[in-house]
């Protein structure tokens, strides 16, 4: 009998994170057939690592406690950062934010992507932690989450069957649940050329500026399309205010419908705030974070409004 | 005493002398210092309930566990410790009274080990109600959590209650209050809150202890205290203070939690277990949340009142101090936050009323200010209040009310000579006061506020400090000190003074650490600020009574008159006789007499000591007494902000601190601590508190506690030194070291106020409350 086995039993505990990590097997993948093995062999004792920033976390305070990790970074492309004109980006899984917010065609082409990433902990941080560890974890409160969701990312997941694609749209479906199968993984984001003259924005809310997560995070993008009542389309998602990063398609429909003004913009924060079903905890109250949903949502609509009317 | 002129380096910019081997990381910290292969670890079981007793522990099934060595608990720990009220077990007999509070150690060979076995540690518990708040405790049906309070050891400026919750009440009445009140033209009362804090140091809490087979006890601790902790530990444990030594390296932190003595003591008792074997116990940052000192909570009512032509009449306070399940230093936190609970005003008729009470909460313990943060946020916030109901200018109130030399305090003392009024008016100038400057854009709000403060050392009237000065050869000199750097560079002002005085240059001087309580000279504590005053007047005079041997050895030698002879830059020199001597070689082999006579002198070592002498007791009943402190340091902090009405969020645009530090040793450290403070004072002003539901804490990481990083300061700090001199301070140096962030809170709460016309009387100012207030208001108005 372990002595963790024993912890549960023992109500007189005074359960604390523990001072090192408990016992487990590394195993450094090499191929995505092996990957898939591992994980039909173990199952839920299995768990995949790529920076590692949620995961020995995770480990530590007793949240999960798996028998063998899995390294997938180490497998090839699996850190590959790749752009072209015609087809967009494509991020290996395991790719490090850092190396994603310096990468120049990300940085010429996404730098939505840039400064959601840079609203993530701290660059120290981010030379391990992962954008696809940050969707994988299906946190809702992922920052690279809103940014992936107005791009139109798709995640691209390897399993048993082979090579499949889930929509971001589509990728997220409860706190910590993903539309991954077990024995899936993602191997790659690949994100579109976004549209001809768009803009964007993330406007994140801390609690204090240096490294927190987000109590409201808000993304914006809005681009010219002719075939629209408005001559615009904008995509709108929010994170931290509902148990899944979120769009927002009321608000979306509205400003495409209707001529853009000050008064549309407002309407389109209400649908916003409308649309955000959040909690209270530690970091902010449900009544602060839909009163935030508003408004950061519209400053982030103003922000891209601004810069869409510059480039007319 | 000492004050004189200075020539060399006192008053100089002098570059750290510990700056290279930190900046490098060459410098030694307790968790660096290797113990080879007889190492052992400890760790703690720990209650899991905030108030319950203890039924029954079996530690067999942890003791049979492979690796471990042995299992302690209180039946190890007969007699209790404490810093003031020996309050406490070092380990839980038959109560817990905190979550968190340690029940038994568990001693293994690695710590994964040790903690595994922790789990294996039954205890049986028998709940009982906890008390979480302090006027619950105060009720006379609120459960008792020191049943035998009545008992406990305690010094005689304490006063507790036997039969209740409170170990200390602290009380002043002067003048008459309540007749007072018919004088007033304007009278505000207000109820102000603070949550627990914690210091949050870089280096958690580590102990190694050592026992050897004479019984003879070796600590190797980061620590504020090794003397103390080496006292209070032989005491509770029947020993004598000469068979406990403490030593300890550089300290990453302190800000009061390693004063005193918290966790050092279960390192201790576990190495009895195992003698011959170094145990090490160093705490999760987890655990040092809440298992070792927090800052204390505290609820403040406060009724004050003034004439219209602005002059403050009366003031009632009445502090309730959540103090946790024990008072390692929250009796005298209560005792010195009572006889300053006026803040640094003159005030003719004051009462005051200040009770610990004791909770099921974490330990409080002494943080940076000790009590004056928590106190001024209230005070400075209703002295706002007061001067906006009259319709007078905030800081022409304050110049009219503050303390100057002669007023008379609340205790009935004297103020001596403070620069308080030239603080207030230079901190207000370097921020424009007066002039209303536009916000940086339209949905922002623009506003200024300023507070005051005043602290004084709050310590037993006896507290001492020592120091030697020892030349080697070549005339460099050795300073042994036992006041330790824990980031404040009391290194480095300690040899600047010990140059000056010698009259050597800077260079040649030597002050290392790690502090050992077997070589080191005696020193209370690193607290209070009192290091470069008191530990500052003992190296002095040690190094007074080096060069006095020194010129006395050469006045012989050259048969000369001593008065004539100087030290300067490493050579004694004559007026008279325009000679020299280099100190090199005769400072530790002498001089020879004429025609090979023999020789005269012998090695160099000064010593001298320091002792406040005249620090009086108070009346129990009034708080009244001729000289309730050695001195208070003042100062003044203006702060100029914006507020963004979208999220409540503050940025603080512009922060002047001025603070009368008597006279600047180092200016450049000395506007360090202004700069260091502010921050710190900041952060606990917009971010801090520990959020306690039930007892148990509930954010004991930093991601739910969230501390202030660079990117939150993007302020401009303007320090300002102001100094009228200390009489008995060290060329009338004041201590700094705290001060610079007490008054940091309210003066940002009273700019908050400026600017929105919103007021937060609980601490942390969130962005949330701020934006919730300002939404409240709006949907009122319409």
């Amino acid at each position: 009998m372990s002595a963790s086995t024993d912890i549960a039993k023992n109500p007189a505990v005074l359960a604390m994170p523990s001072p090192g990590l408990p016992k487990f097997d590394y195993v450094r993948a090499r191929a995505p057939g092996e990957v898939s093995a591992l994980l039909a062999e173990h199952g839920d004792r299995a768990r995949l690592f790529m920076g590692g920033t949620d995961l020995f976390v995770q480990m530590r305070d007793g949240v999960i406690a798996p028998k063998i990790v899995i390294d997938l970074k180490t497998m090839p492309g699996m850190t590959d950062i790749a752009f072209d004109a015609r087809s967009g980006l494509r991020i290996g899984a395991a790719a490090s934010m850092n190396a994603i917010a310096a990468h120049p065609a990300v940085k010429d082409h996404y730098p939505l992507l840039v400064e959601a990433i840079e609203t993530v902990a701290a660059y120290p941080l981010r030379t391990r932690a992962t954008m696809g560890g940050n969707l994988c974890n299906g946190s809702p409160a992922a920052d690279t989450a809103p940014a992936a969701l107005v791009l139109e990312a798709q995640c691209v997941v390897m399993g048993s069957e082979g090579e499949w694609t889930i929509p971001a749209n589509e990728f997220f479906l409860h706190v910590r649940k993903t539309a991954m199968r077990p024995g899936e993984f993602l191997t790659r984001i690949d994100i579109p050329i976004p549209p001809e003259g768009w803009a964007g924005r993330y406007v994140k809310l801390g609690r204090n500026a240096g490294g927190d997560l987000a109590i409201v995070g808000a993304a914006v993008m809005g681009y010219p399309d002719k075939s629209a009542g408005s001559g615009y389309r904008f995509r709108i998602a929010l994170a931290s205010v509902a148990p899944t990063p979120i769009r927002v398609p009321a608000a979306e429909v509205l400003l495409a419908a209707q001529p853009i003004s000050e008064g549309l913009l407002d309407e389109a924060a209400q649908l916003a705030e409308a649309a955000a079903k959040p909690i209270d905890d530690l970091r902010g109250t449900a009544r602060y974070r839909k009163a935030m949903v508003r408004n950061l949502t519209r400053r982030a609509l103003d922000d891209v409004w601004q810069q869409l009317q510059k480039e007319r | 005493m000492t004050t004189k002129e200075s020539s060399g380096p006192v008053g100089t910019n002098v570059k750290r002398i510990d700056a290279q081997e930190k900046v490098t990381g060459e410098a030694l910290f307790a968790d660096d210092l290797q113990f080879g292969p007889g190492l052992l670890f400890g760790r703690i079981v720990r209650s899991p309930h905030p108030h319950a007793l203890i039924k029954r522990i079996d530690t067999s099934k942890a003791e049979a566990y492979p690796g471990v060595k042995a299992v302690v608990t209180g039946d190890d720990t007969p007699k209790q410790i404490g810093l003031y009220l020996k309050d406490r077990h070092i380990f839980c007999r038959d109560r817990v009274r905190y979550v968190g509070d340690p029940v038994a150690g568990v001693i293994a060979i690695s710590e994964e080990i040790a903690e595994e076995a922790t789990r294996l540690v039954e205890v049986e518990y028998e709940v009982l109600e906890a008390v979480l708040d302090p006027r619950r405790g105060m009720e006379a049906d609120a459960p008792l959590i020191h049943p035998d309070l009545a008992d406990y050891v305690v010094p005689d400026f304490i006063f507790p209650k036997a039969g209740t919750n409170i170990p200390n009440h602290f009380k002043i009445r002067k003048g008459d209050v309540e007749s007072a009140w018919a004088q007033c033209d304007a009278i505000v009362e207000h109820e102000f809150k603070v949550p627990h804090v914690q210091h949050v140091p870089i280096e958690t809490h580590i102990a190694i202890a050592k026992v050897d087979q004479r019984g003879q006890i070796t600590l190797w601790t980061s620590s504020q205290s090794p003397f103390a902790q080496r006292n209070l530990i032989a005491e509770s444990l029947g020993l004598s203070q000469s068979q406990v030594r403490v030593i300890s390296p550089y300290v990453g932190g302190g800000f009061g939690c390693k004063a005193g003595v918290t966790m050092e003591a279960l390192a201790v008792v576990m190495a009895q277990k195992v003698p011959g074997h170094p145990v090490k116990l160093r705490l999760t940052r987890e655990e040092e949340f809440f298992t070792t000192f927090v800052r204390q909570g505290l609820i403040a009512k406060t009724k004050i009142g003034a004439t219209n032509d602005g002059k403050i009449v009366a003031m009632r306070t009445e502090y309730y101090w959540d103090a946790g399940a024990y008072t390692e230093y929250g009796v005298n936190i209560t005792r010195a936050t009572g006889y300053s609970s006026t803040g640094p005003y003159e005030i003719p008729n004051v009462q005051a009323d200040s009770y610990c009470v004791y909770t099921n909460h974490p330990v409080g313990g002494a943080f940076r200010g000790f009590g004056m943060p928590e106190i001024h946020w209230g005070i400075e916030q209703i002295i706002d209040l007061l001067a906006e109901e009259i319709g007078m200018d905030k800081a022409e109130f304050r110049l009219k009310n503050c303390i100057r030399e002669g007023s008379v305090i609340a205790t009935g003392s004297k103020m001596h000579p403070v620069g308080l009024a030239e603080c207030i008016e230079k901190a207000a100038a370097a921020i424009d006061w007066g002039k209303d400057d536009p916000p940086s854009a339209l949905h922002k709000k623009r506003g200024k506020g300023m507070a005051i403060m005043w602290k004084a050392p709050a310590m037993p009237p006896n507290a001492g400090s020592s120091a030697w000065v020892r030349f080697n050869e070549d005339a460099t000199v050795t300073v042994g000190i036992g006041g330790q750097e824990i980031g404040q560079g009391t290194f480095t002002v300690m040899a600047q003074m010990a140059a000056e005085t010698l009259g050597v240059p800077m260079e040649w001087i030597r002050v290392q650490g790690p502090i050992d309580t077997r070589y080191s000279p005696y020193e209370w504590q690193t607290v209070a600020s009192r290091l470069t005053w008191s530990m500052g007047n003992a190296v002095v005079a040690a190094a007074a009574d080096a060069r006095r041997q020194v010129l006395e050895l050469v006045a012989e030698h050259w048969d000369e008159d001593i008065e004539n002879l100087d030290i300067r830059n490493g050579e004694v020199i004559s007026y008279q006789s325009e000679e020299t001597l280099p100190l090199k070689n005769m400072v530790v082999y002498g001089l020879p007499k004429p025609e090979d006579q023999g020789w005269r002198g012998g090695p160099i070592i000064g010593h001298g000591n320091f002792m406040p002498s005249y620090v009086t007791g108070l009346d129990p009943e009034t708080g009244q007494g001729p000289r309730s402190v050695v001195h208070y340091t003042t100062g003044c902090q203006a702060v100029d902000l914006e507020v963004d009405t979208i999220t409540g969020q503050i940025t603080i645009l512009r922060l002047a601190a001025a603070f009368d530090v008597g006279k600047a040793i180092n200016p450049d450290q000395v506007r360090a601590q202004m700069e260091g403070g502010a921050v710190q004072g900041a952060s606990v002003a917009l971010f801090e508190g520990l959020r306690l539901e039930g007892g148990k804490l509930m954010n004991h990481s930093f991601v739910d506690y969230r501390i202030a990083t660079a990117v939150d300061m993007p302020f401009e700090i303007i320090p300002i030194i102001v100094e009228v001199p200390q009489d008995d301070g060290p060329w009338g140096a004041r201590g700094i070291g705290e001060h610079s962030m007490v008054p940091t809170a309210p003066a940002i709460a009273n700019a908050v106020a400026n600017a929105t016309g919103v007021r937060i009387l609980d601490l942390p100012i969130t962005a949330e409350k701020v934006y919730l207030l300002l939404e409240n208001r709006l949907q009122a108005g319409s």
